[in-house]
């Protein structure tokens, strides 16, 4: 802070005692040291009488007239009065309650909202390396099926050996499909797809590397 | 504190203690003695009569529920004058600060007792004060006005004590630039007066 009346240190220590010299809270010491100081800086001179005068203009009695007497009389008026709150509380009840409701409303809100986002990040639609492979039903095979073949084939080969796609198709175009007819052993059906036009290629899941 | 305060401050205990068991004597007492110093300070957040009663009465209805619970951290007009204080702030949020235009006052609400010399002072006064903040206005009041320390000023307006520090030097530095101004224009207005 630079003191209005920064001449020298002695103006800045002046500056800082001045109200309280003025008030009688300051110390004998502090007294004197302004009144020392005083006699010989005539800007803080002038300084202190305008805070005297300033000091004097405070103390002067509120220029708004009040009776005591009737305020008095209207306060005890007002503890008679059962549980009465202040005017302005009451007042203000409404707002306060819709204020309280929308801080209730948003807390719902944001806890519903963390619920879901908790559960999604429980279930993550990826998966890192170091996780284990998502189990595969047992006896499922990988199957990469001709790129010339029609849907139509396609659907046939799946139809006719009891075959239904439980996964795929992932990059290279393999599908995983597994029986559906419990008669059947793997192998048998690992045969049959291998032996099938337009499979290029299939092998059990468990096998492949 | 010196002896008259410390003498004040023991008997607004006594009648703060006897308030809390529902002595309504007590009460007028201690309403008595602060309505003068109240009407004054609060009169440096608003000028109108009806707020400032209102503010007054609501501070002293909370002074009278919350009398028991006072524990004698500080002393009792520090804690009644912050209790005014935030009431007053909460009046003023609600009603605005709507300041009443001092030409606008009927005359009989000037004290018929004042004279000449405090009329000049307190025109000066009002003309240096409307350059303040609120929160400037209340520091030079309750610092020059009411006497309070720096400490008791930070608890009443519930801030650090070096806040209070600032906005007294603002204050003061902000009045030392346009107070000797103003001297002149009340001066020149008064000699203008027939």
């Amino acid at each position: 802070m630079t003191f209005p009346t920064d001449n020298g240190r002695d103006c800045s220590r002046a500056w800082e005692a001045m109200p309280w010299v003025l008030l009688d809270s300051a110390p004998q010491e502090q007294n004197e040291e302004l009144m020392a100081h005083l006699s010989t800086c005539e800007s803080c001179r002038a300084e202190f009488a305008q805070q005297d005068r300033l000091r004097r203009a405070v103390s002067l009695p509120s220029d708004i007239p009040l009776d005591a007497n009737v305020g008095l009389k209207r306060l005890l008026a007002r503890l008679d009065a059962p549980q009465e709150e202040p005017v302005r509380a009451r007042q203000g009840g409404w707002f306060t309650r819709a204020l309280v409701a929308a801080v209730l409303l948003q807390a719902v809100g944001l806890g519903a909202l963390g619920i879901r986002l908790w559960s999604e990040e429980a279930n993550p639609a990826y998966r890192t390396l170091s996780q284990t492979a998502a189990p595969v039903a047992a006896g499922a095979i990988h199957v990469v099926p001709d790129t010339n073949m029609k849907v139509a084939d396609w659907d046939a080969v799946l139809r006719n050996l009891h075959l239904q796609v439980v996964g795929g198709p992932n990059d290279v175009g393999a599908y995983t499909v597994v029986a559906t007819d419990p008669a059947s052993t793997p192998e048998q059906t690992l045969r049959q797809l291998r032996g099938t036009h337009g499979i290029r290629f299939a092998e059990p899941v468990a096998g492949t590397p | 504190m010196n002896d008259a305060e410390n003498d004040a401050d023991a008997t607004d205990r006594l009648l703060l203690q006897r308030m809390s068991a529902g002595d309504r004597v007590a009460l007028s007492v201690l309403y008595r003695s602060y309505h003068g110093r109240l009407c004054r300070f609060l009169s440096r957040l608003t000028r109108r009569a009806d707020i400032i009663e209102e503010v007054i009465n609501d501070c002293f209805w909370i002074a009278w529920q919350k009398s028991a619970t006072f524990h004698g951290d500080s002393r009792v007009s520090t804690w009644i004058m912050g209790i005014a204080y935030r009431c007053g702030l909460k009046a003023l949020r609600q009603h605005g600060s709507e300041p009443v235009d001092e030409d606008s006052l009927p005359e009989d609400r000037i004290p018929s007792h004042d004279p000449d010399d405090d009329r000049v002072l307190r025109d000066w006064l009002g003309k240096g004060l409307d350059r303040l903040s609120v929160d400037q206005r209340v520091v030079i009041e309750l610092v020059y006005g009411v006497g309070h320390s720096l400490d008791d000023v930070a608890v009443i307006m519930q801030c650090p004590v070096g806040t209070v520090k600032a906005r007294l030097f603002h204050a003061r530095v902000k009045l030392r630039n346009v107070l000797p101004g103003l001297a002149g224009e009340v001066s020149t207005t008064k000699e203008s007066v027939p």
